[in-house]
C-alpha cells in the first residue's frame, strides 16, 4: 500500500525532511570534493630531467619531491624499450623525499621508462607516473611523460562521505551554541534549552554525522591499506594489514588523532543524552565543547592536507587551509543545519509566526554566515595561490575553473546581502524595491541554497582540474662531474643534485672497461675561499664498479673542491656548486600570494570585528588600566625585537669568530702532484721540521688548524719550528696541502 | 625528533606548534564548558540587544 503524502501530514513532513537531507548530503558532498582530487606533492628536482638525452648514463636517478613519502609503500623502476627491469630502488635512507634508483654500468644506447610510485606520507595518496631518458640520441616516437594522476573512486566517496559528515557535525555544533539557543532558547527547556522535538532533531543530526564519520574513517583505513599493499579488502581484513598502515605510517597517524578526538566528541554527546534528565544544565555546555572539539577535528583534515606541504610559507598555508575548513563549516554546515531543524521548530507555528521564527534564527545566522562566507572566498583564493607561480596559470584550465566559481560566488554574495537588508528593513528603507521580493525568505533562501549548490560544484569542478605545473624539475642545471686516471684506474665522479644542501656522491670506478671492486675509497668537499673542509666520507662499495656516500658538507653555491682518495692515491677536482641546482624546500611569496594574505587578514578581521567590539565594551577602559595596557604592549614588543635582534647578532659574531674568512686564500688544489710537490719542499726548505716534537704536536692538531695558519707557520714558524727558507705561494700552499694530508 | 603529524614541512618545531595548539584547544573546550555551566539560563532570556530593530526581533522563544 502506498501512503500519499498529502494525505498523511507527518509522513509527508518526513519525505520533505529527508529530501532536504539528500540535497544537503549531495551539497556537502560536492563541497567536500576539493579535497580530494586537490593537487598532490610533485617532483621539484629530478635527476635525469625528464625526456633528457644523454652521452652516457648517470650512476642513479633520483627524484626529489615537494613532500615526504612512505618509504615502504613507494617505489622506483627503469625499464628498457624492450619493457625489461634494468634497475629498482626507492626511498633514499637519508631523506625522505628523495626516490632513487642506481642504475647498472654499461646501460646500451637507448630509451629507458622510469616509473615511479609514490605513497605520499601526508595523506597516503599513491600516484603512477612515468619519465622518460635517453642514452645517446633521442628516440623518436617513444612516449614522454605518462602520469596517472587520477584519484581512486572509492577514495573520492569516503573522503567526501568523511568532509560532508565533518562539516555538518561541526555546523550543527556551531548553529546550536551562536544560532539555535540565542534565537530560540528558553530556560523552560533546561535540557538543551530548546523544544524536545528541537533537541531530538539536532541529536539526530549529530548522531548522523558521527556515524558517517565513523563509518568514513574505517573505509579510509581499509581503501588506503587496499592501496598500499595492492591487496583486495578481503586480505587487508584477514590479514590484519589495516593495522600495520594504522600503526606504521603518517596518514594512520593522522588517522589515529582524527579519530581520538572525534571518540572524545561521541563520548561528550553520549555524555549529554546520559545526563539529560539528572543533569539537564550540562547539556548545553558539552555541545558548546562538542563545537571547539569539531574545530580540532576540522584542524586534522589541515594537518593532513597538501597545504602543510606547501613550499611558501607553510605555516600560513596550513592555517588559511584550516580556516577555510572552519569558515566551510560555519556557512555549508551551518546552512544545512539550520535547513534540517527549521521543520521541527517551525511545526506548531503558523502565519506570522513561522517568519518569526525564522527572522530570529536568521538575524544570528546571517553575520555568522557572512563572516564565514568571507573568510572562505579570501582563504580559498590564498589556497588556490599557491598552485599559481607565472601569470601565464591564470589563463590555464585552472585558472579559467576559478574565474567561473567566483562568478557564482559573487551572485551568492548578492542573495545573501539582500537576507541581510530584509532583516532591518527601516534601516535600509531605500532598498525596500529589492527587499521586498525577499521578505518572505522561505523561496530566497531556496535560491541562495541554490546558488550555494552551484557554487560547490564549481568548487569540485575547480578541485577536479589539475593546477598547472610548477616545471620545477624541468630547469636544466648540469650535475657536476668529473673524471680522472689513478694508476691506470678510470675515475668518473657525480654529485648530484650538485646544488646546497644533501648530495649524492657517486663514484665509478673502472679499468679497462671493468668494474674495480673492494678498493678504500673516500671523499671530501672543501670551501676554499672559507678555509673550511668537511669530514673525509667513506664512499661503499655498492657493486659493479660504484662507490657512494651522502653528505650535506656543500652549504653554499660557488666553487669547491672534491677530493677523492683511492687506496691512498688522491685525485682533486674543482667544482662548481649551483644554486639553480638545489632542490627546492621553500618558495618566497610572490605579490598575488601577498595581496591575497592581506584579504585573508582582511576576512578574518571582518569576522572577528563583532567579537572584538564586544570586547572593547567590556573593558576597563580608565587612564590608569590604558597606561599600563599599552606600556606592557610596548615592552613586550621592544623586548621581543631587541631580543631576536640581538640573538642574530650573536649568531653572526659567533660564525665570524668560529670560521673567519682567511686572510690569504689557498689557490692550489690539493692533488697528488701538489701533494708530492710538498713533501719534497717540506724536508728540503723547512730544515728541522720533521722529528722536533712540535711538528709531532701540530699533526695532532690539524683538524682544527686552518690552511691559513699553516701558511703563517712556513713563513714565520711555530713554537720551536723555525721559519721554512723562501719559499714561492705556489710551493708554501704545496706544503700546507701536504701538510694537510697528514691528518687523521 | 622525528614528524609525525605536521610531516616535516613547518620546521624544526612543527610537532611541538601542533600538539600546542592541539592542547590549547582542548583547554578552551573545558574553559567553555565550565563558563557555560555556570551563567547559562539567565543569559538566554535576556533582552535582545540594542542594535536589531524592534519589528524583527532576534528572539523568539519556542513553545
Amino acid at each position: 500500500m502506498r501512503l500519499h503524502p498529502k494525505k498523511h501530514p507527518r509522513i509527508s513532513r518526513i519525505i520533505s525532511g529527508w529530501t532536504k537531507l539528500a540535497l544537503i548530503a549531495v551539497l556537502l558532498l560536492v563541497l567536500s570534493a576539493p579535497q580530494t582530487v586537490s593537487a598532490h606533492g610533485y617532483i621539484v628536482r629530478s635527476i635525469p630531467e625528464d625526456r633528457a638525452a644523454l652521452e652516457r648514463a648517470p650512476a642513479r636517478v633520483s627524484y626529489w619531491f615537494s613532500e615526504e613519502l612512505e618509504p615502504d609503500f613507494s617505489s622506483i623502476t627503469v625499464r628498457d624499450a624492450t619493457g625489461e627491469v634494468v634497475a629498482t630502488g626507492g626511498v633514499a635512507p637519508e631523506s625522505g623525499v628523495l626516490l632513487s634508483a642506481r642504475l647498472p654500468s654499461g646501460l646500451p644506447d637507448g630509451a629507458y621508462v622510469v616509473d615511479l610510485r609514490l605513497a605520499f606520507a601526508s595523506d597516503g595518496h599513491v600516484i603512477a607516473e612515468s619519465r622518460t631518458f635517453f642514452i645517446g640520441e633521442a628516440v623518436g616516437g617513444t612516449a614522454g611523460a605518462v602520469s596517472n594522476w587520477s584519484a581512486e573512486p572509492f577514495e573520492v566517496l569516503w573522503r567526501a562521505a568523511l568532509l560532508s559528515s565533518t562539516l555538518l557535525l561541526f555546523g550543527t555544533f556551531t548553529v546550536y551554541t551562536l544560532v539555535l539557543v540565542p534565537a530560540w532558547g528558553s530556560s523552560t527547556y533546561p535540557a538543551g534549552l530548546l523544544p524536545p522535538r528541537v533537541m531530538r532533531r539536532l541529536n539526530l543530526l549529530v548522531i548522523g554525522g558521527l556515524i558517517g564519520a565513523f563509518a568514513a574513517s574505517i573505509a579510509a583505513l581499509l581503501q588506503q591499506s587496499s592501496v598500499f599493499f595492492g591487496a583486495d579488502v578481503g586480505r587487508v581484513l584477514t590479514e590484519g594489514l589495516w593495522n600495520v598502515v594504522r600503526i606504521g605510517t603518517r596518514f594512520g597517524d593522522t588517522w589515529n588523532a582524527r579519530l581520538l578526538l572525534l571518540a572524545l566528541i561521541a563520548a561528550l554527546f553520549g555524555a549529554t543524552l546520559y545526563l539529560r534528565r539528572e543533569y539537564p544544565n550540562l547539556v548545553y555546555p558539552l555541545w558548546v565543547a562538542g563545537a571547539w572539539g569539531m574545530a580540532l577535528v576540522l584542524g586534522a583534515w589541515s594537518v593532513s592536507a597538501h597545504a602543510a606541504g606547501s613550499l611558501t610559507l607553510a605555516w600560513v598555508a596550513l592555517l588559511s587551509d584550516w580556516m577555510h575548513g572552519l569558515a566551510a563549516g560555519f556557512w555549508a554546515g551551518g546552512l544545512a543545519a539550520l535547513t534540517l531543524v527549521l521543520p521541527s521548530a517551525l511545526q506548531p507555528y503558523t502565519g506570522d509566526q513561522r517568519r518569526q521564527v525564522i527572522v530570529a534564527a536568521l538575524n544570528r545566522f546571517s553575520p555568522i554566515a557572512a563572516a564565514g562566507l568571507v573568510v572562505v572566498v579570501a582563504t580559498g583564493v590564498y589556497n588556490a595561490l599557491n598552485w599559481f607561480y607565472q601569470p601565464a596559470d591564470v589563463g590555464t584550465g585552472y585558472g579559467g575553473a576559478l574565474a567561473i566559481k567566483l562568478l557564482f560566488v559573487v551572485l551568492l554574495i548578492a542573495v545573501g546581502a539582500l537576507h541581510r537588508l530584509a532583516l532591518a528593513p527601516e534601516r535600509y528603507a531605500r532598498f525596500v524595491h529589492w527587499t521586498r521580493r525577499v521578505r518572505t525568505f522561505l523561496p530566497s533562501l531556496q535560491l541562495e541554497s541554490g546558488l550555494a549548490l552551484v557554487v560547490l560544484i564549481a568548487a569540485g569542478w575547480l578541485s577536479a582540474t589539475p593546477p598547472p605545473d610548477p616545471n620545477l624539475a624541468g630547469e636544466s642545471v648540469p650535475v657536476p662531474r668529473v673524471s680522472a686516471e689513478l694508476n691506470g684506474v678510470t675515475l668518473s665522479g657525480e654529485i648530484t643534485p650538485g646544488g646546497p644542501g644533501v648530495n649524492s656522491y657517486d663514484v665509478l670506478l673502472t679499468q679497462n672497461g671493468a668494474p674495480v671492486e673492494g678498493v678504500n675509497a673516500r671523499i671530501r668537499l672543501a670551501d676554499p675561499l672559507r678555509d673550511w673542509r668537511g669530514a673525509w666520507h667513506t664512499l661503499d662499495d655498492v657493486g659493479d664498479g660504484l662507490y657512494a656516500a651522502v653528505g650535506d658538507d656543500l652549504t653554499q653555491a660557488g666553487d669547491w673542491w672534491a677530493l677523492i682518495e683511492v687506496d691512498g692515491e688522491r685525485a682533486a677536482f674543482s667544482v662548481n656548486v649551483n644554486e639553480a641546482a638545489a632542490v627546492i624546500r621553500q618558495r618566497p611569496p610572490n605579490s598575488f600570494q601577498l595581496l591575497a594574505l592581506v584579504g585573508v587578514i582582511g576576512a578574518l578581521g571582518f569576522a572577528v570585528y563583532p567579537l572584538a567590539r564586544r570586547g572593547y565594551r567590556k573593558l576597563d577602559r580608565s587612564p590608569t588600566s590604558l597606561v599600563i595596557a599599552l606600556g606592557a604592549t610596548a615592552a613586550t614588543v621592544a623586548i621581543t625585537v631587541i631580543g631576536l635582534g640581538a640573538a642574530l647578532s650573536s649568531q653572526s659574531e659567533y660564525e665570524a669568530v668560529v670560521s673567519p674568512p682567511p686572510a690569504v686564500v689557498n689557490a692550489v688544489l690539493p692533488d697528488q702532484a701538489s701533494l708530492e710537490r710538498g713533501e719534497v719542499a717540506l724536508e728540503s726548505r723547512c730544515a728541522g721540521w720533521l722529528g722536533d716534537p712540535a711538528f709531532a704536536a701540530l699533526t695532532e692538531r690539524l683538524d682544527r688548524t686552518r690552511d691559513e695558519d699553516m701558511y703563517a707557520m712556513t713563513r714565520d714558524g711555530w713554537r720551536t719550528l723555525p721559519p721554512c727558507a723562501v719559499l714561492e705561494d705556489q710551493t708554501r700552499w704545496d706544503v700546507v696541502n701536504y701538510l694537510r694530508s697528514l691528518e687523521e | 625528533m622525528t614528524p609525525i603529524l605536521a610531516h616535516g614541512a613547518l620546521g624544526a618545531a612543527d610537532e611541538i606548534i601542533l600538539i600546542g595548539v592541539a592542547v590549547g584547544f582542548l583547554i578552551l573546550m573545558g574553559i567553555s564548558f565550565m563558563m557555560n555551566r555556570n551563567k547559562l539560563v539567565e543569559d538566554v532570556d535576556a533582552p535582545a540587544p540594542e542594535e536589531t530593530p524592534s519589528d524583527q526581533p532576534d528572539h523568539f522563544r519556542l513553545d
